[in-house]
């Protein structure tokens, strides 16, 4: 085999407690294709491996013989500042990446936790993401194409290296959030955007959660343009951090409005050094553990979603806190289980809540010794038969992560 | 008869079997290539639609969904013996849920309505193709629309939350959900853009944006195409992001000008730029744009006075297509994408290569983005020269590919593009688009002799189904 020799598995390769015979570390796509296709020839079953920092998501693997790492899959291979595109290898971090493009005043909209850690297919596979999404939008919304491995071997591209494209069926989306159940993303193609000239942020504290969505719905009536909205604290009370990026005159401009409108709401706005450490603080809180449940509903139904779902939650949880991005309608609950036999029911109980504002829950971390384990998932989505259709034509002989997402696929 | 079963399903006025009738639905806004349906079918609901798939599905017959008939790669282009499904009848606004920035739509209706039924509440549906008073939303899905306006707002598949589509069993299936991140596979990444090829989308919702506070727009005229090139370059240097910056060279100028009346001048190229946001920010941003427009050449920078005058401007970009019609008797609109870099290298290469073919071609793009728009003039009274504009519109493609680019920003591969295709992708790449395709409809059935250069099968699926090692030991479970 090219590259490396595998090595054996140890209790840090392990996948949802799925210690796996042996981890290969290919160094290019091509080795990485050597080695999915040894697998296939052998039937062995695989997982592919980042930063590790999403691994709390999805089901424990049914079995693995070999987890592939993408550490050395390190390279930018392509970064054209003027055309605001960058081509890169799975295995690089997030950090990696953003410091090559702030060398060109350039970055990748894209701020999930541990950008250390975090490697650009983990992100993909994970669907991960932070505050910048207010107005960045997602992976699949800065995702231009992408290299992918499939589970027999084969290097197939999709997408592109232009922003614009629709040439042929976007494969390269599909694998965004997909946790490497139909194939190996192993170089993605991003676009990238400008770093703002300045950066502003607006704190108004302890606000109720009807108040945080009426204060974002407050700033979206006056066509304020935040570049992240957060929420955060405990679910009764919410600090809500508003930042805004860009030009200068622009940004002191949307500041100086925010403030106004925050107050005379009846609230405290505060500006400045007294703001400045509320992104610090937001970034510890999608850290904190070792439970961590993703939310989604109807930006809207904020208020239910609190009083339904988020605040039952809460109650189970020991250091318990809440980020929630009210402009889109996600966020995480966290903290310790103080109440460990309750989480699963409880978890249970805030789908069926969640279900009533359009909402989804998924459990983004939760402790292996957790009894009864909270489902993972959730019911199985409306159009489960075409995922595991999908699957199937991805991933015939289901080798790749098995058992790892939605209903067992 | 399959033509009479359809007319049990959607109604005698709305079977449509006459041959002179069914002419009407020969084509789509690639007009030079066309085939007559066999009947084409106008259902009202979602269960008219899944009722004549099942039709055609037990006569053997493949289906061609139909929005406005607007596209220009021929993605609607009947295939013989088919079933047209019309969506055009399922026209209506289901639900418009402005707390949410959501609408949910009908496919039949137009992009444009969407933006009007929201207007006056300070609320817009973002993409724009130039076509937008006349293409419908299901057809915006299937080729993955965009518009001028892209470049800082993104694509259809940038705005749609869910879909519900028909598919080949007549199974009606949500794919996406009201809120983000629906659980399971990303299935609507793939389905926006399937070109029709996955099943009928009878439904979708869509998110809408807060109208800016303020849009700025200039209009700058350089002495040529690369002028204007560098003055694209220098703006998205400085960190601007423009809502739209479009470009037109002098050809274009010429047949906007005489469809519009506009006094531009005759110049080598126009710059129309929009800087929106809030009144501070889209202001600045504008006036940074235009100081740097001025420093690469301009030679003229006009600021519209008004609404009207802005109006006016748009129009003139907006109608270039049709405007192209003034000043040749037939023209190909081409769709390609280059690193936005390039641009001055490319269209002085598209120049050279179309005085070798003896054709003049105009240029229309979106510059911001880097997706041209070389519109190809040809006289098809004149023996060879529809040939000879169709070679150079492949080749202009092929230069765009070479280039790092596309072979289409936003009309779709469709019939036309389906070799082009062979430029940008190995077989492998295909059978990997395929493989999504034969998820949805394994057998073929809707749309087929688009997208692919080869037809192509979705071979067995999978089975029969053997166990697992890992399932007869106890480890898994089959799904």
């Amino acid at each position: 085999m090219a590259g490396e020799a595998a090595r054996p598995g140890e209790a840090g390769d392990a996948i949802g407690g799925v210690i796996p015979r042996a981890v290969h570390a290919p160094a290019s796509v091509a080795e990485a294709a050597e080695v999915l296709r040894s697998a296939a020839a052998a039937r062995q079953r695989l997982a592919f491996l980042g930063g590790g920092t999403d691994l709390g998501t999805g089901a424990a693997p049914a079995a693995l013989d070999a987890v592939v790492r993408t550490a050395r899959l390190a390279r930018i291979v392509e970064y054209a500042p003027s055309d605001q595109i960058v081509v890169a290898e799975a295995g690089v971090t997030l950090a990696a990446l953003q410091a090559a493009l702030g060398r060109e005043r350039q970055r990748l909209a894209l701020d999930p936790p541990w950008p250390e850690r975090a490697t650009l297919g983990g992100v993909v596979a994970a669907n991960a993401y932070g505050a910048l999404r207010t107005r960045y939008g997602s992976v699949r919304d800065l995702l231009i194409g992408a290299t992918l491995v499939r589970a027999e071997g084969t290097v197939v591209k999709s997408g592109g290296k232009v922003v614009k494209n629709v040439a042929g069926f976007d494969v390269a989306r599909l694998m965004v959030g997909s946790l490497g159940t139909l194939a190996m993303v192993a170089v993605a193609n991003f676009r990238v955007h400008p770093l703002p000239e300045v950066v502003e942020t607006v704190v108004v504290p302890g606000l109720a959660p009807g108040a945080v969505w009426g204060l974002v719905r407050a700033l979206r009536g006056a066509r304020l343009e935040p570049a992240a909205t957060a929420a955060l604290g405990a679910v009764a009370r919410l600090d809500l951090g508003v930042r805004f990026e860009g030009f200068e005159k622009g940004v002191r401009d949307q500041a100086a409005r925010a403030v106004e409108i925050a107050a005379a709401a009846g609230h405290d706005p505060v500006r400045g050094e007294a703001a400045a450490a509320f992104w610090g603080r937001h970034d510890a809180r999608r850290r904190a553990g070792p439970v961590r449940l993703r939310v989604q509903a109807v930006p809207a139904a904020l208020e239910a979603v609190a009083r339904a779902a988020l605040a039952p939650l809460e109650a189970l949880l020991a250091d318990a806190g809440v980020v929630w991005y009210p402009a889109l309608g996600t966020g995480f609950v966290s903290g310790a289980p103080a109440a460990p036999a309750e989480l699963a029911g409880a978890v249970a109980g805030a789908r069926r809540a969640l279900a009533a504002a359009g909402g989804t829950l998924t459990v983004a971390a939760a402790p292996a010794e957790l009894a009864p384990a909270p489902d993972p998932w959730g019911p199985q989505p409306p159009a489960f038969a075409l995922m595991r259709a999908l699957k199937e034509r991805f991933d015939p002989e289901r080798r790749l992560a098995p058992g790892r997402f939605v209903g067992g696929l | 008869m399959l033509a009479e079963r359809i007319a049990e399903i959607v109604g005698r006025d709305h079977c449509i079997t006459d041959a002179a009738e069914l002419e009407t639905y020969s084509c789509d806004g690639l007009t030079h290539r066309r085939v007559r349906p066999a009947v084409v079918a106008l259902p009202a609901t979602t269960e008219e639609v899944a009722a004549v798939v099942l039709a055609a599905r037990e006569a053997g017959v493949p289906i061609v969904p139909r929005g406005s008939g607007t596209g220009l790669s021929g993605g609607a282009l009947p295939v013989e013996g088919c079933v047209l499904v019309g969506l055009s009848r399922m026209n209506r606004i289901l639900e418009v849920d402005l707390e949410n920035g959501r609408a949910r739509v009908q496919p039949g209706v137009t992009n444009l309505s969407v933006t009007a039924a929201v207007a006056a509440s300070g609320w817009y549906y973002a993409p724009d193709p130039s076509s937008q008073s006349v293409c419908s939303i299901g057809g915006n899905v299937a080729e993955n629309s965009g518009g001028a306006h892209c470049l800082k707002y993104g694509f259809t598949v940038n705005h749609v939350l869910s879909a519900r589509v028909v598919l080949d069993g007549g199974e009606v299936v949500e794919i996406g959900g009201p809120s983000l991140d629906p659980v399971g596979y990303d299935l609507l990444a793939p389905l926006v853009g399937s070109e029709g090829m996955f099943g009928i989308v009878t439904e979708v919702t869509l998110r809408l944006l807060r109208k800016p506070e303020a849009t700025r727009t200039f209009l700058a005229v350089f002495p040529s195409t690369t002028e204007a090139g560098n003055a694209v370059s220098g703006i998205i240097g400085a960190g601007i992001l423009p809502a739209a910056i479009e470009m037109m060279d002098a050809l274009a100028i010429q047949a906007a000008k005489a469809a519009t009346g506009l006094a531009w001048p005759d110049e080598g190229a126009i710059l129309l730029m929009d800087a929106d946001g809030p009144a501070a920010e889209a202001e600045d941003t504008a006036a940074r744009a235009v100081e740097i427009a001025r420093a690469a050449g301009a030679t003229l920078v006009r600021l519209p006075a008004d609404d009207a005058e802005r109006d006016l401007m748009w129009k003139g970009r907006k109608c270039a297509f049709a405007a192209v019609g003034r000043i040749s008797p037939s023209y190909l609109v081409e769709d390609g994408v280059i690193p936005r870099s390039e641009i001055a290298r490319v269209l002085a290469e598209i120049a050279a290569m179309a005085g070798a073919a003896g054709l003049r071609v105009a240029n229309v793009f979106h510059a911001g983005d880097g997706n041209l728009h070389p519109l190809v003039l040809y006289d098809e009274r004149i023996p060879g020269q529809l040939q000879a504009a169709e070679k150079l519109g492949a080749d202009i493609l092929a230069l765009c590919v070479r280039c790092g680019g596309s072979i289409t920003g936003e009309h779709g591969v469709g019939n036309e593009k389906a070799q082009a295709m062979s430029l940008m992708f190995s077989a492998d790449d295909l059978d990997a688009m395929s493989a999504v395709r034969c998820a949805f409809d394994p057998a073929l059935r809707f749309n087929p002799g688009k997208v692919f250069p080869t037809p192509r099968l979705c071979g067995e699926t999978p089975g029969p189904y053997r166990p697992h090692p890992a399932e007869l030991a106890g480890q898994a479970e089959r799904w």
